[in-house]
């Protein structure tokens, strides 16, 4: 995970110098914010990947004589299908065409999307695919 | 079998043992109303490709017709067709669609279609989430597109939405509200697909592939990702204030505030890292389709991975070039940078040509396309470092010049390398190879009527044809060269026909390819499963030790020139074992 951080890190150092460049040459405040929040978002990203990095094992995909045997055989869970994003997705539609022409549209939007989000998040909580 | 979600051990016999090439899948009864279903419900990464390359095509047909439609208008001095505010809603919903809902969507449809597989995952690290992109991007381009059947018609203030002219007084008409709502949830979309790439790459890679073993495809979409994520949330804030300029009457972009120039600070720090997210993921392609047809390994793997990082890299900060005649912002910075991206942007092309140098080349379908992407993009990079000096840029900014730029960019690689891409893949998508004879005619016919569509508009430009007109005068001397280029686009459209019809026969006729890597040189992973894969991709893994697994399987008694050391174990495993024969379970390990 070492090289992963280190990218955003690096995009860290690079639009922080830019960023304080271009602060000094244009003088343009816009420019310098958005370089140097740039630069941030990186920072947070690179931090945490390195943090991680730190406390885990070097992995079977970070080492070049990992073989396929040595993946974890609890690789996790696959949801098969869902309708829960069609669900979601439509909500979504509901909320965003109710902000433009209708209030209560809108507001039978955020309802969608809370209840729809509720079913996506229990989904795998009962039923079938309880675990 | 241990990248499947369930332990082996309690399901010894869920996936019955593969004959290299045999498809996993039985041939099974197919319903329709079934399969609807699975579709709208699927969470495979490969289904949810489909759908995303799917409907980005649909959406390139219809603006593609707009564009005919805009050509037809320009063919003649004066007004033929449509009326100047209907070539406003034209040109804006062309340029709207084809970056946001066609090119775009390609970037995450190919991305899912082919990435898990080229790094051995079993699916992505979030299927639901990557469904709900789907979904997004689904609805927010219906409303886009619903916005073209209200009375006051769809947006027309350019692709670009230029403060003060989209806002609630130049640009009334909800036509306005739902390309902004529409776009910026697409955009949440996007970010969405990037989020869940850029896990899947940091956190399923399969054993042994090491980041600096991953296929330049994979890398440019992980690079491309982290540039969605610096630019398309901006985006989606950006809109989201001008909509509420717009309907609650604040004036964040207001004229007398300095809000013209905010959003074009904002746009292009989104607009710009965007055509770079629409250039990488297919300079990906490219380096995948070149080392195939050429017979030999990339050239410059780690070069290819630090340019794409440099692009990336320097693409957020070069945004201003579009701004130069603004008058208001720093013009060395700009040029200085923007000419700093052709620096790795060359590197590219070096590799790309070190890659064929030499090489034993032929020239399949996907092959052409990808040389027909080089010699096109090839020159819309020369114009771009001609737009990119502000004196040189002044004289055409706005004019036919900036077209035909950017249609030789953003065209030379999306259009040219999407085809590449669905020549190439198709039979890994579907089992079966597209028709080669209708492909080169498509071929021919795309290049030639490109290059006479678009060429002659660099001659319209700086004879002072300004973008985004609908008429001219005959006095003016354009009718001419406009009619060139309509007699091209014409040919344009016309190679799309071909490829459809390709695709509808090679759906009827052509036969299954039952083997896993049908161009015989494939190298990364996906050529080392079965055509179309299962559900979650692999049934079993080859050892990974360079680059160039598949190839390191089909081919295991070649040594390396290049690409990782060779370990002699593999070497011993598969010694005798003839080319394309060998058992890709031979690689698996043994205690469980
Ligand atoms: C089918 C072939 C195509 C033709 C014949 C075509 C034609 C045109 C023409 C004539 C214009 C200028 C309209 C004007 O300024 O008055 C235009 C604008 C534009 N095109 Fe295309 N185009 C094609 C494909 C594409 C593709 C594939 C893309 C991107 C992926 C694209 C992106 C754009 C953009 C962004 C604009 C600027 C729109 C604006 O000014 O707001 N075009 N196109
Ligand atoms: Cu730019």
């Amino acid at each position: 995970m070492k090289i992963e951080g280190w990218l955003f890190v690096f995009g860290f150092i690079f639009y922080t110098i830019v960023g304080v460049a271009y602060a000094w040459l244009s003088q343009d405040i816009i420019g310098t914010v958005l370089l140097l929040f740039t630069g941030m978002l990186t920072l947070v990203a690179g931090f945490y990947i390195l943090f991680t990095s730190k406390r885990v094992y070097p992995r079977p995909e970070d080492r070049r004589d990992g073989n396929i045997d040595e993946a974890d055989p609890e690789y996790g869970f696959f949801s098969p299908h869902s309708w829960w994003p069609l669900a979601v997705g439509f909500a979504v539609f509901v909320l965003v065409m109710g902000f433009i022409f209708a209030a209560w549209m809108f507001a039978f939007g955020i309802l969608l999307v809370l209840l729809t989000a509720a079913g996506w998040l229990f989904e795998y909580y009962y039923g079938d695919f309880a675990h | 079998m241990t990248i499947l979600a369930e332990p082996p051990q309690e399901s010894p016999d869920l996936i019955p043992p593969r004959e290299q090439g045999e498809p996993w899948e039985p041939k099974s009864d197919f319903r329709l109303g079934r399969t609807i279903v699975n579709w709208l419900t699927s969470t495979d990464h490969k289904i949810i490709g489909y759908l995303y390359l799917i409907q980005s095509f649909v959406f390139f047909l219809i603006a593609g017709i707009m564009a005919l439609v805009i050509r037809a208008e320009l063919t003649s001095p004066g007004l033929q067709f449509v009326s100047l505010e209907q070539y406003n809603q034209l040109f804006t919903m062309h340029g709207t669609i084809m970056l946001f809902l066609f090119a775009t969507p390609l970037f995450v449809g190919l991305g899912n279609a082919i990435m898990p597989l080229q790094i051995g995952a079993p699916d992505v690290a979030f299927p639901r989430l990557n469904m709900l992109g789907y979904w997004l991007f689904f609805f927010g381009g219906l409303i886009v597109s619903l916005s073209l059947l209200t009375p006051q018609g769809a947006a027309a203030f350019g692709w670009t939405a230029y403060a003060p002219l989209s806002d609630g007084v130049f640009s009334p008409g909800v036509g306005g509200d739902m390309w902004l709502m529409g776009l910026t949830m697409g955009g949440l979309g996007t970010i969405l697909g990037a989020v869940n790439f850029i896990t899947t790459i940091f956190c399923m890679r399969a054993p042994g592939m090491t980041m600096f073993r991953m296929p330049i495809f994979s890398w440019t979409v992980f690079v491309t990702s982290i540039l969605v994520l610096f630019a398309f949330p901006l985006l989606a804030a950006a809109l989201v204030v001008l909509e509420v300029d717009r309907k609650f009457g604040t004036v964040v972009f207001a004229a007398e505030n300095g809000g013209a120039i905010l959003w074009q600070h904002l746009f292009w720090f989104f607009g710009h890292p965007e055509v770079y997210i629409l250039a990488l993921p297919f300079f990906g392609v490219a380096s995948e389709i070149l080392p195939v047809f050429s017979r030999k390994p990339i050239f410059g793997y780690k070069g290819l991975v630090f340019a794409t990082i440099a692009i990336a890299g320097l693409s957020v900060a070069v945004w201003a070039h579009h701004m130069y005649v603004t008058g208001s912002i720093y013009l060395p910075f700009f040029a200085l940078m923007t000419m700093l991206i052709a620096v790795p942007t060359g590197v590219k092309f070096f590799n790309w040509v070190g890659t064929m140098w030499k090489g034993s080349l032929s020239f399949e379908t996907p092959m052409l396309f990808t040389l027909g992407f080089m010699a096109t993009f090839l020159f819309g990079g020369l114009t771009g470092v001609i737009l990119a000096s502000p004196p040189l840029d002044f004289p055409v900014s706005d004019s036919y010049f900036v077209v035909a730029h950017f249609h030789y960019t953003v065209f030379g690689t999306v259009v040219f390398l999407m085809f590449a891409a669905y020549y190439f893949w198709w039979p890994k998508w579907t089992g079966r190879k597209l028709n080669e004879t209708l492909g080169k005619w498509q071929f021919w016919l795309l290049f030639i009527g490109f290059q006479v569509t678009f060429l002659i508009q660099h001659w319209l430009g700086v004879k002072g044809m300004p973008r985004r007109y609908g008429e001219y005068l005959p006095s003016d001397g354009f009718t001419e060269m406009n009619v060139v280029s309509t007699v091209g686009s014409v040919m344009v459209a016309l190679s799309t026909v071909f490829f459809l019809i390709n695709v509808f026969y090679t759906w009827r006729k052509a036969p299954m390819v039952g083997v896993d890597d049908p161009w015989g040189f494939g190298g990364s992973l996906e050529w080392a499963t079965s055509c179309p894969p299962p559900r979650h991709n692999f049934t079993s893994l080859p050892k990974i030790r360079s680059e160039r697994p598949a190839f390191d399987l089909h081919y295991p008694d070649i040594e390396h020139k290049t690409g990782g050391e060779q370990v002699v174990g593999h070497f011993a495993d598969a010694v005798g074992a003839p080319p394309g024969d060998s058992d890709a379970s031979t690689a698996e390990g043994t205690d469980k």
